[in-house]
């Protein structure tokens, strides 16, 4: 260590902070129980969405916000239509529910399938949960565009994400080269994710902007961005 | 990492699959970092322990996304300082810390560590002003490295960036700092 540094660690030391409170029944008065995991259930919980998938793909949505529409599912994702979006902790660090920053050969090392990438490369690259592979442009204070893909293999494991869709929302079901998705613009809507017991994963609360979601070859895709439906069709379809 | 691995590690898991009293030991254990870490990124006791608070409520909802096996202590302290950002954020740079450098010890204790008398020839107080005049990223990558003494592989934890960009934020904060010291 230099000396400014052995100054640094002294000074450290000398600064004074507070005496810590004992927090621990604060603490354990907020928190919820929770149940232990049953993975049999979760393959029955996947196995109905994907039965559900079949069904809102080949249906038109417009003003359907019937009983029978209020979920869609795609892929790895949960779209929930509500008349109200709840009141949740916003995490306004993107970077954070993104994942471990990475660099793009680890990402195409670790994904686990062939990433598909725009000509333009990305400014960033996260991987995240569930496998997901992000890729970010701009940075995270001020994003252009997001493009995810998440390999739908990993429904298997214990989370799922969910959109939350308010009345505001609009969803129009496209296709992207034949494959069934999603496009989502009007208002933000919450992306949340959930544990197996429906608990939100509160530090991953985030307001979405348009979104573009399909399937193609067992992996999601997701494009974030303020596009219109056509420019987010054009750049779904460049993806290499 | 540190030295408390194992019982963490079973802990964590514990506590993942569910288990409340396992969690209440790692509260227990980390309420003191997470609370000195929070303090030292916020300057304000209210908002650490706010800060502090959350943290663990977030903690016990996330544990779900903990991987078996990985550190405790940077996962919980990342989240922790990810509350306190956002409430220094809230608070529109009340972040400008208002540390203060604790009493000079008495005399009558023991000899001064090499560290001590380093600090004594850098002038305590005027480094402490010059770190107060840093902008956050500087002075949380310092935080880390030398107020909370974390590696930098915990540093990237807590701050969310590559282990290389704490050796550059590291470097580029020090050289600052140095700057600011001889040019008072």
């Amino acid at each position: 260590m230099t000396e400014l540094e052995l100054a640094l660690v002294a000074l450290g030391q000398d600064v004074e902070v507070p005496a810590a409170p004992d927090l621990t029944p604060a603490v354990l008065a907020r928190i919820e129980p929770r149940p232990m995991p049953r993975p049999r259930r979760r393959w029955a919980v996947v196995v109905a969405f994907a039965a559900l998938a079949t069904l809102t793909a080949t249906l038109a949505i417009p003003e359907a916000r019937s009983a029978l529409l209020r979920i869609l599912h795609i892929g790895a994702e949960r779209i929930e239509l509500v008349d109200e979006l709840p009141e949740v902790t916003l995490q306004h660090d993107l970077e954070f529910v993104l994942g471990e920053r990475v660099t793009l050969e680890e990402a195409r090392r670790r994904a686990g399938f062939a990433l598909r990438e725009l000509d333009e490369p990305s400014d960033r690259v996260y991987l995240g949960d569930k496998g997901t592979v992000w890729f970010l442009y701009g940075t995270p204070e001020r994003v252009r565009l997001l493009v995810a893909q998440t390999p739908r293999l990993r429904l298997a494991s214990d989370l799922i994400l969910k959109k939350l869709v308010g009345p505001q929302t609009r969803i129009e079901p496209v296709a992207v080269d034949g494959s069934p998705g999603f496009f989502l613009d009007g208002e933000p809507h919450l992306v949340l994710l959930l544990d197996e017991s429906g608990q939100v994963v509160e530090e991953s609360a985030r307001l979405a902007r348009n979104v573009l979601v399909w399937e193609s070859g067992g992996v999601t895709y997701r494009l974030e961005g303020d596009f219109d439906k056509e420019e987010a069709l054009r750049l779904a379809r460049s993806l290499g | 990492m540190e030295g408390r691995p194992p019982d963490d590690i079973a802990l964590a898991e514990r506590a993942r699959l569910g288990d409340e009293r396992a969690f209440e030991e790692l509260v227990r254990t980390y309420q003191g970092i997470a609370f000195r870490t929070a303090y030292l990124l916020t300057g304000s006791s209210a908002d650490a322990e706010e800060a502090v608070q959350t943290g663990f409520v977030k903690a016990w909802s996330g544990l779900r996304r903990f991987r078996p096996g990985a550190p405790f202590k940077p996962w919980l302290l990342r989240i922790v300082a990810n509350e306190a950002h956002n409430r220094r954020r809230s608070a529109r740079r009340r972040a400008e810390l208002e540390l203060r450098a604790a009493a000079a010890h008495p005399s009558g204790d023991a000899a001064p560590s090499p560290e001590g008398a380093a600090l004594g020839r850098e002038h305590r107080a005027e480094l402490l002003a010059a770190v107060n005049r840093l902008d956050d990223r500087d002075r949380d990558v310092l935080t880390c490295r030398y107020f909370l003494e974390l590696s930098e592989e915990e540093t990237a934890s807590v701050l969310g960036v590559r282990r290389g960009t704490v050796k550059s934020r590291t470097a580029r904060a020090l050289a600052r700092l140095r700057e600011a010291v001889t040019s008072d």
